[in-house]
């Protein structure tokens, strides 16, 4: 009696759910960003609330994300309208699944994003959402040093030698801040700062003879940069605290700085070198998958998403920056504009070199930082001849890529397999 | 030799007062095991941002609502939550009915293979999921079941299974035949005699793998984001979320997980400890 009750239950239970499979009409923005659960929230009620058919906007860890879009485009019949992600992330995926979408007729500002879009095809596969990036900053006591006719948005890395040992000079105290410690992120500016600017590369170029003069050059910077560098993490505290004038950092690790103190200091473009200014941008972008549903809704949500007015509500609720032209309110936080102010420069300039996240690594993202970090101990914490430093690092760095068969990603040349270290 | 022997002879006195220490620091020590950590999730849950990140800790909890009443404006909840039980549910059910089946002819009849079988049951948890998710999902596209509970409360059971069958072979081995052979000499037939006999003799078995079931179930995520959408679990829902949240509120959503599974486990329990009745019996 007792357990035929229950069957009885489970299968009008059953019966019940199968019939409630409910065919919802919100376009589904299937996304890796904008995760944590505040950003979640902001981004469906301040920023998709205005999008009129409705969205159903659900944030992913990078593992279901990407198993989910196989199957829908395995079994050719989905319901994910909107895919957002990283860069790295879309150039690993097969470009005929994403719809084409230049006759969309929305793209961002920077011709560099938009090529980058193409995946290495003729037409945009996804379209550049949002960016982050690493910026300077500076104490504006320090402003009074700049070299003679430097131009502090259009500095060359000799200009910022040239400044931090004025400085070094004038106070008596190196006062150059480097995110050296630990927890900083400090191989980003050797993969997508240094290298790019003097050799155009990151990878192909390891340990050519323009990976020697960067290294000198930063040798040459570290004599002018405060020693208790190897210390610090997040270089809004030393902006803070005075230890450190001159700083690189990643913009949300700066803004405390521009927050609590924005008559201070100054936010400007990372300097340039013989090839470029290198920079190292954080992008996000939108893409359809070719089994979008209802592929007007998702076209409509992607031109959405691309509006001025929706760019500044996405910057509001996720601190990344627009790729679009945008005049930036007034009521935006101090950081906000500040950082926003040096990105769109830095990408602008017509000097330009975008290097990308490392992408293709898979869980040797880890070793493949490793190896820049362990480069930079050597040759300027201990002090060792570049060459041979270089010539051994470059055999991890080569294992890495021919293990992990990762492609060459720009700044580097593509390649045919993994990418070569030369 | 002598002192040896003295020794053996005052061992038995001994652990009548040290061995109640023992006992004592032992269960003492398993209950904080358990009660400090979620005593100290309750702690941060009911505390505000500030205090959540400032050190050292306090034990006493300010009753600062305001990481709760986040997650109360935070869309999608409660559905999520409803379908989290829901699948917890049609799995449980399931992996009952289809592991206590299966747990019984193992434990009563004899048949070529059994070992076997009783080893292959184990391979379900082999693979992992990231690996059959794709295959799966495919499938589940393809045949309609994407994107329902039931589709999604299959694969959960998959799961549970080899829990629910080893559970219940090993009660029902436990339970002599000779009981049932009675039952049928005095006018049972094989059914009937399960019913009455064997079943209210395992009840609490079944409980504990319901509980497996239902535990399994509630904190599995990889399945659920990738094979549900509209009808997410609470668990796959917040989860995601959570880990790249401010620290006050993954407290307060790792609280909110908790909390209906505790519940459950609470309410099931006396069923739970019927079952080492009998196994210490």
């Amino acid at each position: 009696m007792k357990l035929s009750a229950k069957l009885a239950g489970a299968v009008s239970g059953l019966s019940i759910l199968l019939s409630a499979a409910a065919v919802s009409a919100e376009t589904l923005f299937w996304s890796t960003q904008a995760r944590p659960a505040e950003e979640a929230q902001a981004m469906r009620t301040d920023v998709l609330a205005g999008f009129g058919p409705g969205v159903d906007y659900q944030p992913n860890e990078e593992g279901p994300w990407l198993t989910r879009l196989k199957a829908e485009i395995e079994a050719n019949s989905g319901s994910i309208g909107v895919l957002g992600s990283l860069h790295g992330v879309f150039s690993s995926l097969n470009a005929d699944d994403l719809v084409d979408l230049d006759d969309l007729g929305v793209s961002s500002s920077s011709a560099t994003f938009n090529n980058l879009a193409k995946l290495g095809t003729d037409n945009m596969q996804y379209v550049p959402w949002m960016q982050a990036s690493y910026i300077m900053a500076a104490n504006k006591e320090a402003l009074q040093y700049l070299p003679e006719g430097a131009d502090i948005d259009a500095l060359t890395y000799d200009e910022l030698i040239q400044w931090s040992a004025n400085v070094h000079e004038a106070v008596g105290q190196p006062k150059f801040g480097f995110p050296a410690g630990p927890k900083g992120l400090k191989h980003r500016f050797f993969q997508g700062y240094l290298y790019p600017s003097y050799t155009n590369g990151v990878v192909r170029t390891f340990a050519s003879d323009e990976a020697v003069t960067a290294w000198e050059k930063f040798k040459e910077l570290w004599e002018h940069t405060n020693p208790a560098s190897t210390n610090y993490n997040f270089l809004q505290e030393q902006l803070l605290s005075g230890d450190a004038w001159i700083v690189f950092d990643h913009t949300s690790r700066l803004a405390q700085a521009f927050n609590e103190r924005p008559d201070d200091f100054v936010a400007f473009p990372a300097p340039a070198g013989p090839t470029g200014r290198g920079f190292m941008p954080v992008l996000a972008g939108v893409a359809i998958p070719k089994t979008a549903p209802n592929m007007d809704e998702a076209k409509e949500l992607v031109k959405y998403l691309l509006q001025p007015e929706t760019q500044i509500a996405t910057l509001r609720a996720t601190s990344f920056f627009p790729v679009v032209d945008v005049d930036l309110p007034d009521d935006l936080p101090p950081a906000v504009r500040a950082a926003g102010d040096a990105v769109a420069k830095m990408s602008g300039s017509s000097d330009a070199n975008p290097g990308l996240l490392p992408a293709g690594l898979g869980s040797m993202g880890g070793d493949f930082n490793r190896v820049f970090v362990d480069t930079f101990e050597r040759i300027v914490l201990a002090g060792q001849p570049i060459d041979r430093v270089l010539a051994d690092q470059k055999k991890t760095l080569q294992k890495i890529m021919d293990e992990t068969g990762a492609p060459c990603w720009a700044p580097d040349a593509p390649s045919e397999g993994a990418c070569p270290v030369e | 030799m002598s002192d040896a022997t003295v020794s053996e002879i005052a061992l038995p006195r001994a652990p009548g007062k040290a061995g109640r220490y023992v006992y004592i620091s032992g269960v003492v020590l398993l209950c904080a095991w358990v009660l400090i950590p979620l005593y100290l999730l309750l702690v941060n849950t009911l505390s505000s941002p500030e205090t959540v990140n400032s050190f050292p800790k306090s034990f006493i909890p300010e009753f600062d609502l305001g990481s709760l009443e986040f997650f109360t404006g935070f869309s999608g909840m409660l559905v999520a939550l409803k379908n989290s039980i829901i699948v917890a549910a049609i799995t449980m059910v399931l992996s009952i009915l289809i592991g206590a089946p299966a747990g019984y002819a193992l434990s009563r009849f004899d048949f070529r293979g059994k070992e076997l079988f009783r080893l292959l049951i184990l391979l379900t948890r082999a693979f992992p999921l990231p690996l059959l998710a794709l295959p799966l999902a495919v499938l589940f596209i393809r045949t309609g079941l994407d994107d329902t509970a039931f589709g999604l409360a299959l694969v959960h059971t998959t799961l549970a299974i080899p829990f629910s069958v080893l559970i219940t072979f090993s009660l029902f081995s436990g339970i002599p035949i000779e009981l049932e052979e009675a039952a049928w000499t005095l006018g049972c037939n094989r059914v009937t005699a399960f019913q009455k006999v064997v079943l209210p003799l395992i009840l609490p078995g079944i409980t504990a793998s319901a509980i497996f079931a239902f535990v399994i179930s509630w904190n599995e995520v990889f399945a659920a984001a990738v094979l549900t959408i509209e009808n997410r679990t609470l668990t796959a829902f917040l989860l995601q979320t959570l880990s790249e949240s401010p620290l006050h509120l993954k407290f307060a959503g790792g609280f909110i997980l908790v909390v209906p599974a505790l519940i459950f486990i609470f309410a099931v329990r006396k069923y739970l400890f019927a079952m080492w009745g009998i196994a210490n019996r």
